[in-house]
């Protein structure tokens, strides 16, 4: 259990910093920093650059993913930035523009 | 858990926070907050922010200006630095507020509706405080009146009210003193108690006058 949730219809115009896991299902836009996994659900949208653990996107990013960890773009998710990460995953249905940078 | 947005302990919000479901505080919350619906600041919650929510629950630390359509309600643990202003604003006990408290109508958005506000309710207190004042200035006199003729029949022959007050007499008169002056002090210490003094007096001082008696023979 996550112990941040922005849940749908809610709306973050700002950074958001945290130590634990985050779950989006509304807006954010500005910063997104986590130390743990960040899971971008479905409808949610973030208009932000993201650092953070594992992460898992099926909703829309505009802006950096940078993870420690790995990143996993499901169907549905919509993506238009720059990912760093030691593991990347796009799956069959996930929209995606820009640059890969796996650390090889 | 879909609806409720939670803002965790390890979270720290910088911005400004809107939307339209219930939202939990654990975390740090620096800017701003509206929220159509249930906003709850938790006991490690810290925010230094406006809110304004429908419905406000604070447990933790707020510094900033609250505002709720509905209701605001400090629990136990809250710590709140600024104006609070709400229809309905519960301040329970353990709670700690710094600022400027108001009931009323909420949306405090004009200030000449706060103007308003801010003279309607020095008014208010004034009457309220004078209708209950009126019926106990009536209720008293009727008491008195009524009760004036009802302990001469009711206390003469009741004997607690003399048993207690004719130990005082007997020390007084043993230890050499006037005993119609404690018979008087007596009666004079009893008024405030009840209210009616004439018939206190003659119960005292048939008590001292028969223990003088019998003292004296």
């Amino acid at each position: 259990m996550a112990s941040t949730v922005i849940g749908a219809g809610i709306t973050i115009e700002g950074e958001v910093a945290t130590d634990d896991d985050v779950i989006v299902q509304g807006t954010i836009r500005g910063k997104l920093n986590a130390k743990e996994s960040v899971t971008i659900e479905e409808g949610a949208t973030v208009e932000a650059d993201i650092v953070g653990g594992a992460m898992r996107v099926a909703g829309q990013v505009t802006g950096n993913i940078s993870s420690t960890d790995r990143v996993d773009l499901q169907p549905g998710a919509k993506v238009v930035g720059n990912v760093k990460a030691a593991r990347i995953t796009i799956a069959d249905g996930a929209q995606f523009k820009g640059n890969v940078d796996m650390d090889v | 858990m879909a609806s409720v947005t939670v803002i965790g302990r390890g979270a720290h919000v910088t911005g400004r926070v809107t939307g339209a479901v219930d939202l939990e505080i654990h975390g740090r919350v620096d800017g701003e907050v509206t929220i159509d619906g249930e906003l709850t600041v938790e006991a490690e919650g810290l925010v230094a922010a406006n809110l304004s929510a429908r419905r406000l629950v604070v447990r933790g630390a707020v510094k900033g200006d609250l505002s709720a359509v509905d209701a605001v309600v400090l629990e136990n643990g809250a710590r709140v630095v600024g104006d609070v202003r709400a229809p309905r604003i519960a301040i329970e006990r353990g709670a700690l507020v710094r600022g400027y408290v108001q009931t009323g109508s909420a949306s405090a958005a004009s200030a000449q509706r706060s103007e308003a506000r801010e003279a309607a309710p020095r008014a208010k207190p004034q009457a309220a405080a004078a209708r209950p004042a009126a019926p106990a200035a009536r209720a008293t006199p009727k008491t008195q009146t009524q009760a004036r003729p009802a302990p001469v029949a009711a206390r003469a022959p009741a004997p607690a009210p003399a048993s207690r007050t004719a130990p005082v007499a007997h020390n007084s008169v043993l230890a050499g003193g006037a005993p119609t002056k404690s018979a008087t002090l007596g009666a004079g210490s009893a008024p405030p108690r009840g209210g009616p003094p004439a018939p206190v007096v003659p119960v005292l001082k048939k008590g001292s006058k028969g223990a003088l008696k019998k003292k004296a023979g």
